[in-house]
């Protein structure tokens, strides 16, 4: 596959809400100039089978994937998870292979970083209505996730790094006047 | 006096389904009902009112195995109702797409499908992820055939996944000459590879076929010459690719078909009477719990010409290519057989692509409310997508998609097999039902009185 040295995921399903978060992430990752080095990827719903299954630890030496998890904490809140702490989940077949089972086979031989955001309304996705919006929290998660990605692979880009040392959010900042910024 | 076993949820395929089985004294399936039981999720609903641009990167999220075909069929379908001619160029992109698709489908099939079959000579079924020979280099030309598949998809796609590159009038990028020799050197690649995996899997399924029992979960279980055999007949539309207009290929016509709905076919309630706790994985269904396939079922019937009718690479193989072997063991050998052409198809596309050529309309309609279709031919069978544009908005969106075709066929093929077989003579359909469940229900008008059905 087309892979580098760094790779970016942003996994997720865009019908279905907030778990569109990966992809939307990746998308305004796509607006940066980012070193040749790096490759970004919207994995979207086959990020396990078509992504994690074609890595070449020769050539990819880090992997960082973005998705959503509910891990109790406040809508739009984000956490960086080293891979090491992953858990393995129960096996049931290819077609539904659990994301972090991989992850789990592949984090010994590439150095794995999962970001992930809480979301607004936990997704069931056996049961979930199809719904195409990020909810207001989650997308003002997004320039933070960003910031941690930028940060986790080395890359200083100036606006977004100063944002985060102030502890500033998209939404929140007033500094220019207008609400939305 | 016939009992009724129920297998759920199936195993070895993407989605949520259920087999309800009406056995007889022998354990020989009487009535067989295969239903998705992936909720209904709306897709087409969702679409209306959106821009023609819009629809097809919806459409091909819907399922994580076969974006392109869903990407493909609707940007198809569209072009259709609007009246939109693509550049040569951009329909060579499509087709090299559409083929890198089927390349790496058809491989991850395999790997499914391989634990129920045996290493002639043996007693032993084939374990695809043992780190053991011979499986083990069977196993990695698997993944090295689904990677190739991959790798053309993401160049000629744009994206991995769920291809960015296609859009309303032809392609959004053409190729680079340099890109295009990687394909090329990629396809060639995997022609040595393929020729080798699907002799070998016709090999083994040809071993399994010639068996007089096999085993399930430690039960020796007969098994039978005509397995999954049906007499319902075949559907396609193109060996590769699909059609958009009865001058393309005259064997899709939309007013030949109409959708029944699951209470009128499937069977009503019954009680699990039978209850097999030896049944991999975790055994059958409880006896006692009430089963009710016409109101579980998530999908309606398709009927062409008032029959369910099969799709798929053995419809293809049989449309197009005088192929005449029925049964699960033909379907699955019509699948292998499709493994070469897809690649010896791809380079034809590659040799005549020309990177600088446009691969753009000079115009694009903003359409008239016209239906348009597409059928594409995915892996796993025909995915249609019907709409209606009509000034730059889509007023009216459905897939029919191949699962959903499959379901009613392979309910009918299970009559005569051992229940135990059910599952392998389902995934000789290579069933992904989580794009087969939505509903559209019309009346004898052909008007849509019930949109959702279940509670």
């Amino acid at each position: 596959m087309l892979h580098s040295e760094i790779v970016i995921v942003g996994c997720g399903n865009p019908l279905f809400g907030d778990d569109g978060f990966g992809p939307a992430v990746i998308e305004e990752l796509e607006k940066l100039r980012l070193p040749d080095n790096v490759t970004i990827q919207d994995g979207g719903a086959g990020a396990p089978h078509f992504i994690f299954n074609f890595l070449d630890p020769e050539v990819t030496k880090r992997l960082i994937v973005v998705d959503i998890a509910d891990f109790n904490a406040k809508p739009g809140s984000i956490s960086k998870i080293s891979g090491n702490d992953l858990k393995p989940g129960a096996y049931v077949d290819p077609h539904s292979w659990d994301g972090v089972d991989q992850l789990c086979r592949i984090r010994d031989l590439i150095d794995t970083t999962v970001i992930v955001c809480q979301p607004t309304k936990v997704i069931d996705k056996g049961n979930a209505e199809v719904e195409m919006e990020l909810s207001e929290a989650v997308k003002n998660a997004i320039p933070k996730a960003i910031q941690i990605i930028l940060e986790t692979i080395g890359v200083d880009y100036g606006t977004t790094i100063n944002l985060q040392e102030e502890g500033r959010q998209r939404g929140t900042a007033e500094a220019c006047g207008t609400k939305k910024c | 006096m016939s009992k009724v076993v129920e297998i759920s949820p199936t195993t070895r395929h993407e989605g949520h389904t259920k087999l309800v089985l009406k056995v007889n004294d022998q354990g020989i399936v009487e009535t067989g009902n295969w239903c998705s039981i992936t909720p209904v999720r709306g897709v087409e609903k969702l679409a209306v009112g959106k821009t023609p641009e819009q629809v097809p990167k919806i459409a091909s999220r819907v399922c994580g195995i076969c974006p392109i075909a869903h990407c493909l069929a609707a940007t198809e379908a569209m072009e259709a109702s609007i009246k939109c001619e693509i550049p040569n160029d951009a329909k060579l992109l499509r087709h090299i797409l559409q083929l890198a698709n089927r390349l790496h489908s058809h491989a991850l099939h395999n790997i499914l499908t391989l634990p129920d079959l045996y290493i002639p000579g043996t007693e032993t079924k084939i374990n695809p992820f043992t780190s053991e020979e011979p499986v083990r280099s069977v196993a990695k030309r698997i993944q090295r055939l689904r990677e190739i598949g991959q790798t053309i998809g993401q160049i000629s796609g744009g994206e991995a996944i769920h291809p960015s590159n296609p859009r309303i009038g032809g392609m959004y990028r053409n190729v680079s000459e340099q890109a295009k020799i990687k394909m090329y050197d990629l396809a060639k690649e995997a022609i040595p590879l393929a020729h080798a995996q699907a002799e070998f899997m016709i090999a083994v399924l040809r071993n399994y076929q010639k068996r007089d029992f096999v085993d399930v979960g430690g039960m020796k279980v007969p098994l039978p010459k005509d397995l999954g055999f049906h007499d319902q007949g075949y559907l396609a539309t193109h060996p590769f690719y699909g059609s958009s207009s009865l001058d393309e290929s005259p064997t899709w016509d939309p007013r030949r078909f109409k959708e029944a709905r699951p209470w009128d076919w499937y069977m009503g309630e019954m009680t699990v009477d039978l209850e097999e706790p030896r049944y991999p994985v975790g055994g059958t269904t409880k006896v006692g719990t009430k089963t009710n396939p016409q109101m579980d079922a998530c999908t309606g019937i398709p009927m062409y010409d008032g029959q369910p009718i099969e799709v798929g690479p053995r419809a293809r193989q049989v449309v197009f290519h005088g192929f005449d072997e029925k049964g699960t063991i033909g379907q699955q050998i019509a699948r292998q057989m499709e493994y070469q052409d897809c690649l010896y198809e791809m380079i034809d596309c590659i040799d005549e692509l020309n990177t600088s050529g446009k691969v753009v309309a000079d115009y694009i309609p903003n359409g008239d409310g016209t239906l348009g279709w597409a059928a594409n031919e995915a892996p796993r069978g025909m995915d249609v997508h019907m709409t209606r544009v009509k000034d730059w908005k889509v007023q009216y969106f459905s897939m029919l998609v191949p699962t959903t075709w499959n379901f009613a066929v392979c309910s009918k093929a299970l009559t005569g097999a051992p229940w135990q077989l059910a599952e392998v003579i389902m995934r000789g359909y290579d069933p992904c039902v989580s794009c087969a469940t939505h509903m559209i229900v019309l009346d004898e008008d052909s008007k849509v009185v019930a949109q959702k059905l279940i509670q």
